[in-house]
């Protein structure tokens, strides 16, 4: 691609760019492992604040109710938005290309809006904030994920394979079972774990609607960042980057592991076929 | 069966799903933003006005103008830290692309709690910076703390579109530039730019959105002088127990982004139609 200009500082510019996207988050992995509580030098390799995570028993049922509310956050979200998504591209009814849209807007609803509207809605049916309300906001706002992710591939698929599989005498319902859900496969998990990560990762809506206890982790944290800069935050911080990255690495490596050409990237950000 | 009902029934679960648990408590948002507080604290509705009127008041007013001036301020950053990366790893990343673009969007899977708490274990009066290079400069609890919060948190949200852009244009189209004479400048300006335009648009909104009502980076890394709306909102739910001033702030809010989701909503419409067409 010679045709495009190439402006010598871009290059620098770029590293730089990047110097900076990693330099925080290196420096919480680094000193995650530092022996002593400083944070402006390394003392020596230790291990002493994952031991204090994992001693907490109060962070350690945090870490599994957020493993909790993030494994049925995935399965309940995949399995609606993927409904939804079949039906916003098969169905074609007057209000198809309005509902098409109106189901991007709770991506485009501050969290903020989201997290105070649920804390009303649950506090009104009396609904006592648990693990149970954030799983339910949760779901609220993961369902848009997978319906735009899905829906690019089940566009992409069009539908002349469930036209052939209809031909061959199979019902809807064999159709949508044995032909078009195994093409989605790629785009379902890929969603599913984006789901997980984002659930697992999410702050706001958890603080609205969280109950006294257990409380999932990012809400500890947030406690432990205004108490102070605390070192079992950097282990906390390094420990969950971990499981969000091992999440949204699966979500890019599936589709290509499951034997398919297109790019996990472009099946993530609902890309494909575009 | 027909394929239109045996599609429209896949869209009941969900459908229902986000009309009672996202439709309906935004409504109640609303409704209770026209009510009051009475003397036992409880949230009661009502017709009246009042908490709107409260928005403009000398307290909260510039709080509602420096939250869309700090939100500004991120996608302005934004836009001239991403689209010059968009722009490198779209043209030159070669083999690289995917692996650059990953690398992107990775750290932002990093809780954006720890991301922030970085930052401060970074430029804090006693952290890194100040520690290594034995000063006392103040950077935390400034209005850049809490604008440079905001962009570090959303960048991702401004360099995918704006990639996605590049990507998808034609270098055929710059040769062409080229050979009407126009020089590197004047090929941007009337040729990549405006074929990007729709990315700028879809990312500055994307940054936008959720920096207005982003109350982590103004309470982690301002001080009371950098309160936002977000801040607001938070407090009159929680700590002071105010819902319905909290509920009309979510609205004003809303209103005021309403502008901004509808322009994004339609490009996205036009997108969609084109990809399931």
């Amino acid at each position: 691609m010679r045709a495009f200009d190439r402006p010598r500082f871009l290059r620098v510019f770029v590293w730089i760019f990047f110097v900076f996207l990693f330099a925080p988050i290196v420096l919480v992995i680094l000193f995650s492992f530092n022996s002593s509580r400083s944070l402006q030098q390394f003392d020596g390799f230790s291990l002493r604040w994952y031991e204090t995570f994992f001693e907490s028993e109060s962070l350690r049922d945090s870490l599994i109710a957020s493993i909790q509310i993030a494994l049925i956050t995935m399965v309940v979200a995949t399995i609606l938005g993927t409904m939804l998504a079949y039906g916003l591209v098969r169905a074609r009814t007057r209000w198809s290309d309005t509902a098409n849209v109106l189901m991007l807007i709770p991506l485009v609803t501050p969290e903020i809006v989201a997290g105070a509207s649920a804390l009303l809605l649950f506090t009104q049916v009396g609904l006592q904030l648990s693990l149970t309300t954030i799983v339910l906001a949760h779901i609220t706002f993961s369902i848009s994920y997978v319906t735009v992710v899905v829906r690019a591939r089940l566009a992409a698929l069009g539908r002349q394979v469930e036209d052939a599989s209809m031909d061959l005498g199979a019902t809807r319902w064999q159709t949508f079972r044995l032909v078009t859900l195994p093409a989605l496969w790629p785009a379902i998990i890929a969603a599913g774990l984006l789901c997980f990560a984002l659930s697992f990762d999410d702050f706001v809506l958890s603080f609205f609607t969280t109950g006294e206890s257990p409380q999932p982790l990012p809400v500890r944290i947030w406690t432990q960042i205004r108490f102070g800069v605390r070192p079992t935050i950097n282990a906390i911080g390094t420990f969950m980057l971990v499981i969000s990255t091992l999440s949204i690495g699966l979500a890019l490596l599936l589709p290509r592991l499951l034997g398919r050409r297109e790019s996990g990237l472009k099946v993530l950000l609902g890309r494909e076929g575009a | 069966m027909n394929e239109n009902r045996f599609a429209t029934g896949f869209l009941i679960p969900g459908g229902l799903w986000l009309l009672l648990l996202f439709v309906v408590p935004v409504v109640l948002v609303l409704a209770l933003s026209f009510g009051y507080t009475d003397d036992l604290g409880e949230a009661i509705y009502d017709t009246r006005l009042d908490n709107y009127e409260r928005l403009v008041d000398p307290d909260y007013l510039p709080v509602l103008f420096r939250s869309a001036g700090f939100a500004l301020g991120a996608v302005v950053l934004c836009l001239l830290i991403g689209y010059p990366v968009a722009y490198y790893i779209a043209v030159f990343g070669g083999r690289w692309k995917n692996v650059l673009i990953a690398l992107v969007v990775l750290p932002f899977f990093v809780n954006y709690l720890i991301r922030t708490y970085a930052w401060i274990a970074m430029l804090g009066d006693d952290g890194l910076v100040n520690g290594v290079f034995d000063t006392s400069i103040r950077f935390i609890n400034t209005p850049y703390a809490v604008v440079g919060g905001l962009v570090y948190g959303f960048l991702a949200f401004m360099i995918l579109p704006i990639y996605a852009a590049l990507d998808r244009m034609d270098p055929a189209l710059i040769e062409a530039g080229k050979d009407l004479y126009g020089s590197p400048w004047e090929t941007f300006r009337h040729v990549t730019w405006p074929h990007t335009f729709q990315g700028v648009l879809a990312g500055s909104v994307l940054v936008f959105l959720p920096a207005v009502g982003d109350f982590v980076a103004a309470s982690l890394l301002g001080g009371p002088e950098e309160v936002m709306v977000g801040n607001l909102i938070q407090q009159q739910f929680q700590a002071s127990d105010n819902w319905p001033f909290g509920a009309a702030l979510t609205i004003a809010m809303m209103a005021f982004l309403l502008i901004w989701m509808s322009l994004y909503l339609r490009a996205a419409a036009r997108e969609g139609k084109e990809a399931t067409a």
